[in-house]
């Protein structure tokens, strides 16, 4: 796969839309504001045939009628893997009228305001990047109560284009370390809901509005959303989204609670398949009730994982994260191999501590279970496959994955590290 | 993010056990009121064909304890699991088929059975091919039955019972001798091959009629390959372990394929050769099939695998359509599964190195391919090993088996045989 990498974004509910582009590309499968799904095409492996496009339409539909209509059983819960558990029933499914009716109806785009939304954002020494973000959030169409940028680098960076942008609230937070950015973006939030998107990320027109809409409909602490790719231009992008399985996008909402974390923590809760940090929102009430940020966790500290572990606290505690994918932001992978490597490395190492941070706050064998039986098993079979599929590149990745846990491990040699916890346990 | 995902196939099954006896094979229509099913006492499971408004949407094998009964409460939960989404895609997908209904083509058909001394067999396929309603896509429809040099006349008397169909003698001995024999007979804008040992569905016809008007310009058709039975041990346990199985979804394959490195070269995804159907004049074109392919003892196999590829490498299109389904009939006995495994290896690895010798471009793949194949298969065998599993071991090592004399210049001796059968008939 080299040469050039395409993105089309497209309507499924216009006419028979042409889907006959003879490069390699990735296809995104919108419903008007509903995004469907996602399918990559070689060069040569289209067009899609009209028969083709009905099943695609059909499939798509049947998957968000299943999922978000409640005569079919939805909302849906999570599984162990994070899918959803599936309760359609024949009698349901035959019953359904005019689906198609339907599925305009979920495809309405969210009429909720931002107002009640404090966006931050952490951002270090990326001053290009966040102007592009900052750029796609004041363009929302419902502008958000309050936006903040917490500039984490050491000489204050940003502020600059932060100046460009009228009603951005800047924060120079100099200590570094992603958790303890976000965190005085919490402390500076005066808004109910708080979303985080990051610097690499540019957002959807109606992010904030589903957000909103999210959390307006359900009575959940967390909303995560969709996180598609911005480009795929580079060698090192493709590798990211299609190898590595990028941030693992699902087209239907799911509901993760007690009772997926409870049924789950005994093999490690797989909780980073709720969603990504780069697309998260919080109720501010969540954070009096389970504290901030863990600020051992994350870039510029262990690595990363510092959404996954607040996530498994809250649901450790009794909370609810909903994954609403129709919130949707495009992320900027790395591109070159070099900066790829670095973060793959990084996302393993923070893993890792995560789920040591995870097992001693809360006593969970299943995160050492995930530490050690799970990760190498995963190691072993990507190499295997690897090997089989001749696939160099996520070969070279792995290489970092297992330099990364190996790294990681160490958290669970350094006391000091461990016994700085951010959360006892009360029960 | 650390991503480990794990394959769900719609294909689902449940792992074998070691006493399994045989399992009853029923029909469900979906759209109906479920009934209990009760095992005879030799049963230990059963195989569902689901339909919903006849058409079919699943197949999913249950195992259950010897004579026992499945109420309609169980059945109907199993149905809601395996079946649901299924049944909402397809409704679905027939009310978006009444908004754009514009295609209708005609065109001729002919069916091509190659067949040897199988009569009883050919006489039922024949018979379900009689109770088939009829197709206003196809204009005109001829069966064709060639008969590859049965040593007795009953797959003639079998032929005569039905008056419109046309027979053909083949003295020479091999599948692809037979295809091209009834490719040479036929007349029809589409020829679809039928091998002996299947019975077509009541929608096969229509199916096919489907993906035809759907893709007019495909150049082949593969359709769905069910169970005809499960009553044998041997049966069974080659569904269990994959059968013709290739799913309930309609697909289309061209030039490239995402997710699939390796191909077109794999060719076994498009379909099975005991159901497909060429454009004629595609056939004709590509020289018909590699007679030194698929010629029964001792190359029984890779001819349809040649074919498939072949389409694909001329630029045309495959269409794989669920609807145009057939029942095969497994292999019975664990020897003869065994030595169907062996040939499966053998022929894979003789179209192969076919290829490879006529298709230069694509050399790098068949090399990864080759490499991936007896990686593949011995991880199979190192694993049936581990486990200690004999017959798992057994098959391993005899697709294992084939394949190295598929390599070692098995394409070369069918080739020198294929001659001396063409000189002796001259």
């Amino acid at each position: 796969m080299s040469g050039s990498f395409a993105i089309h974004h497209v309507d499924l509910s216009r006419a028979e839309p042409a889907v006959t582009d003879a490069e390699a590309a990735l296809y995104i499968f919108w419903w008007k504001a509903l995004p469907l799904g996602a399918r990559v095409a070689r060069p040569g492996e289209l067009p899609l045939g009209p028969a083709q496009l009905r099943q695609l339409v059909a499939e798509f539909t049947a998957e968000q009628l299943a999922a978000r209509e409640p005569e079919l059983g939805a909302p849906l819960r999570a599984t162990y893997e994070g899918k959803p558990h599936h309760v359609l029933t024949i009698e349901c499914a035959e019953q359904i009228d005019r689906p198609i009716e339907r599925l305009d109806r979920l495809a309405q785009p969210s009429t909720a305001s931002g107002e009640g939304t404090s966006v931050v954002v952490c951002s270090r020494d990326r001053g290009a990047a966040l102007a592009v973000c900052l750029a796609s959030i004041t363009r929302q169409r419902s502008p958000p109560g309050e936006i903040i940028v917490v500039d984490n680098s050491a000489q204050g960076s940003v502020q600059s284009i932060c100046d460009r942008f009228s009603g951005v609230i800047y924060v120079h937070q100099p200590r570094p370390g992603l958790s303890t950015a976000r965190n005085t973006g919490v402390r500076t939030a005066t808004r109910d809901l708080i979303a985080f998107t990051d610097d690499d990320v540019e957002v959807h027109q109606g992010w904030l509005s589903e957000i909103a809409r999210a959390f307006a409909d359900s009575n959940v602490d967390a909303v995560t959303g969709l996180v598609l790719p911005a480009s795929l231009d580079s060698p090192a992008q493709r590798c990211f989204e299609f190898d590595m399985g990028g941030f693992g996008s699902k087209f239907v909402p799911t509901i993760f609670e007690e009772r997926f974390f409870a049924e789950t923590r005994p093999y490690g809760a797989h909780v980073w398949t709720i969603g990504a940090g780069a697309n998260m929102a919080f109720r501010r009430a969540a954070f009096e009730h389970a504290g901030l940020f863990d600020q051992r966790l994350g870039a510029g500290a262990s690595g990363c994982s510092e959404d996954s572990e607040y996530w498994y606290r809250l649901l450790a505690l009794g909370g609810t994260c909903l994954y609403e994918p129709r919130a949707v932001v495009f992320h900027h992978h790395r591109a070159d191999w070099a900066d790829l490597r670095r973060q793959v490395r990084a996302y393993m190492r923070g893993h890792v501590s995560a789920l040591v941070a995870q097992y001693d706050a809360f006593n969970d064998r299943g995160n050492l279970r995930r530490l050690a039986r799970q990760l190498p098993v995963y190691f072993v079979r990507t190499a295997i496959h690897s090997v089989l599929q001749d696939r160099r590149e996520r070969r070279a990745m792995l290489v970092q994955e297992v330099l990364g846990w190996l790294a990681g491990l160490h958290y669970l040699l350094r006391p000091g590290w461990r016994l700085a916890r951010v959360h006892r346990p009360t029960r | 993010m650390p991503v480990c995902t794990t394959s769900t196939s719609a294909w689902s099954r449940r792992r074998l056990r070691a006493d399994t006896m045989a399992y009853k094979l029923v029909e469900i229509e979906l759209s109906e009121p479920l009934a209990a099913i009760t095992l005879a006492s030799d049963q230990d499971g059963c195989g569902l064909i689901a339909r919903w408004r006849e058409r079919l949407i699943g197949f999913h094998l249950v195992a259950l304890a010897p004579g026992s009964t499945l109420s309609a409460e169980q059945l109907e939960a199993i149905a809601d699991e395996n079946f649901a989404a299924g049944v909402l895609a397809a409704k679905i997908e027939d009310a978006l088929r009444v908004i754009s209904r514009s295609d209708s083509q005609r065109g001729r058909l002919s069916i091509a059975i190659c067949t040897k001394d199988r009569a009883a067999r050919l006489g039922r396929l024949l018979d379900a091919l009689n109770r088939l309603a009829p197709e206003p896509t196809f204009a005109e429809i001829e069966v064709i039955v060639v008969d590859n040099a049965s040593v007795d006349a009953e797959t003639r008397d079998v032929v005569a019972r039905f008056p419109s169909i046309c027979y053909i003698f083949e003295p020479k001995t091999g599948l692809n001798f037979a295809r091209n024999a009834a490719l040479t007979a036929a007349k029809g804008d589409l020829v679809a091959y039928l091998d002996d040992d299947v019975v077509v569905d009541r929608g096969w016809l229509a199916g096919l009629a489907e993906a035809w008007r759907s893709c007019p310009d495909a150049g082949g058709f593969t359709g769905l390959v069910l169970p005809y039975r499960l009553d044998t041990k041997a049966q069974l346990l080659f569904e269990l372990r994959g059968g013709f199985g290739r799913g309930f979804r309609r697909l289309e394959f061209r030039g490239a394929r995402h997710g699939n490195p390796l191909y077109p070269v794999g060719a076994g995804e498009f379909g099975a050769g005991c159901n497909m159907a060429f454009k004629r004049a595609l056939l004709i074109e590509l020289g018909g099939f590699d007679e030194a392919l698929d010629t029964g003892a001792p190359l029984p196999g890779g001819g349809d695998l040649d074919m498939f590829y072949r389409t694909i490498r001329s630029g045309h299109t495959m269409v794989y359509e669920p609807r145009y389904a057939v029942y095969h009939e497994h292999r019975e006995t664990m020897l003869q599964l065994r030595r169907q495994y062996w040939s499966w290896g053998l022929g894979m690895m003789t179209f192969v190195v076919k290829s490879w010798r006529t298709d230069p471009v694509l050399r790098p793949l068949h090399r990864r391919m080759i490499r991936w194949w007896f990686g593949d298969r011995l991880r199979s065998f190192a694993k049936a090993s581990l486990q200690l599993k004999g017959r798992e071991i057994s098959f391993a090592l005899a697709e294992l088996w084939g394949g190295i004399r598929g390599l070692a210049g098995e394409y070369d001796r069918s080739q020198v045989r294929v001659q001396a059968i063409r000189v002796s008939h001259t």
